[in-house]
């Protein structure tokens, strides 16, 4: 039920986003790149944030099911972190004439595609399964500690041909309204399409695992 | 049984002085250091014979080299620790923190040290002048520092992993990349003759404390169970 009601309203959207939604003054229908591009970063960058956050309970409680959650997060983050790197190139070959050309933005979002890159080569490489859930947190943690420098510092600090963030450098919202409200539709909407996406993955790994993961594990962390 | 509880300043600074006398008696990490460094810069300076440089290209090789080096030398921190047993009976002795914060000291000293060579080799090699040695002498301590705080707890992560060397350059570079480009950067800056803005010196403290502050949380989940 659920799952018809999403699709349906990503329909909606999408044909909002098409049909209703006027082009841009200067960039024209190319701007609409920006309703697909601007979602994707901000929800790969929630699943980052979540995968940090699990990573600390983890540590905390040492529950696998928080390791779990981590690491889904993490992979789910990085897979919209590429589709919004793609939009991102589109656009920058419709604007600038070149798909790619190290411009700051690029480069951060290239750095933080190699951090979660990392970090999903990192759990291939530990087989003790506990290591490995405590690694991968501890490295989670450090991955995310670098997202606030990469993401909201460099870019704004060096000139960049990427337009400015939204909510600009006075603190002030400098898009039409009807714009304004178009994208934050499209936000919530990436949020509830992720949020669907992880849930069903949790479900499907979760079934690997008995109701108790603990009576699983042998006492040197390995599968039993 | 430990009698006296050190405080973390001495605790750290006997660990210190520890690594650096095992460093002296095998040299395993100097030598390494050392003819990593020599190879590369004799290599560029090979290749680049009598082409002058811009401020970019001279920029970007420096940090290259010195991230080379770090990433060949640096990554044993605890491998040695580990392998014959003895990091065991440091954790009894001391606290979590104050064994991370030593292990970071010494492979920052390690990098500074390195750097230290490296720069007049970099000057003899490649004809290159530097004016503002204040500033360059700051950009590369928070250079070094960034880099040697990451290894070391990159380092310290891969106690339990298949394939640690190349693991360990695979995920320190990402993670450094931040403090590197702003290095680079204000290098470059320095080179063409120009200070570099405090903005950027401030970006470069932040990221070093935040590292070095996470290593000291997170070390106690990394070693102990």
């Amino acid at each position: 039920m659920m799952r018809r009601v999403l699709f349906l309203w990503l329909a909606a959207v999408m044909g909002a986003i098409v049909f209703i939604i006027p082009p841009a003054e200067g960039l024209g229908n190319v701007v609409k790149i920006a309703f697909f591009h601007i979602p994707l970063a901000w929800v790969s960058v929630l699943g980052f944030l979540l995968s940090a956050y699990w990573g600390i309970q983890y540590l905390r409680t040492g529950e696998m099911y928080y390791d779990l959650k981590s690491s889904t997060a993490a992979k789910l983050g990085l897979f919209f972190c590429i589709f919004a790197t793609l939009s991102g190139m589109v656009f920058a070959k419709l604007t600038w004439g070149a798909y790619w050309n190290w411009d700051p933005r690029q480069i951060t979002i290239f750095i933080l595609l190699l951090i979660y890159g990392s970090y999903i080569t990192l759990r291939s490489a530990i087989p003790n399964i506990i290591t490995r859930a405590r690694t991968s947190a501890v490295y989670g943690l450090f991955a995310f500690f670098t997202v606030p420098f990469l993401m909201f510092i460099i870019p704004r600090f060096y000139f960049s041909l990427h337009p400015e963030p939204i909510i600009n450098r006075l603190g002030r919202l400098d898009m039409d309204s009807i714009m304004a409200y178009g994208l934050l539709l499209t936000l919530v909407t990436s949020t509830a399409l992720f949020r669907q996406i992880l849930c069903y993955l949790l479900k499907k790994e979760y079934r690997k695992y008995p109701a108790n993961m603990a009576d699983r594990i042998g006492k040197d962390g390995m599968k039993l | 049984m430990p009698v006296n509880i050190l405080s973390l300043a001495n605790a750290v600074w006997i660990l210190f002085k520890k690594d650096l006398l095992c460093e002296f008696r095998t040299g395993y990490a100097i030598g390494t250091l050392l003819m990593f460094a020599l190879l590369i810069l004799s290599s560029i300076s090979m290749t680049f014979s009598g082409i002058s440089l811009s401020a970019e290209l001279t920029a970007n090789l420096l940090w290259m080299i010195i991230f080379f080096c770090s990433m060949a030398g640096l990554g044993r921190a605890f491998l040695e620790e580990q392998e014959t047993g003895t990091l065991f009976t440091l954790s009894i002795y001391f606290r979590p923190q104050a064994i991370v914060l030593g292990k970071m000291l010494y492979n920052i000293a390690l990098l500074i040290g390195l750097t230290c060579l490296i720069v007049p080799l970099f000057m003899i090699f490649l004809h290159v002048d530097f004016q503002l040695w204040r500033e360059l002498f700051a950009v590369l301590l928070l250079g070094d520092i960034g880099i040697g705080a990451v290894s070391t707890l990159m380092a310290a992560m891969l106690g339990g992993a298949q394939g640690k060397h190349s693991l360990f350059t695979v995920l320190t570079l990402p993670i450094i990349l931040p403090q590197f480009l702003s290095a680079i950067h204000a290098t470059m800056t320095i080179l063409s003759g120009n200070v570099p803005t405090i903005q950027e010196i401030a970006y470069m403290l932040g990221y070093d404390s935040i590292m070095i502050l996470a290593g000291y949380m997170l070390y106690s989940f990394i070693c102990c169970e």
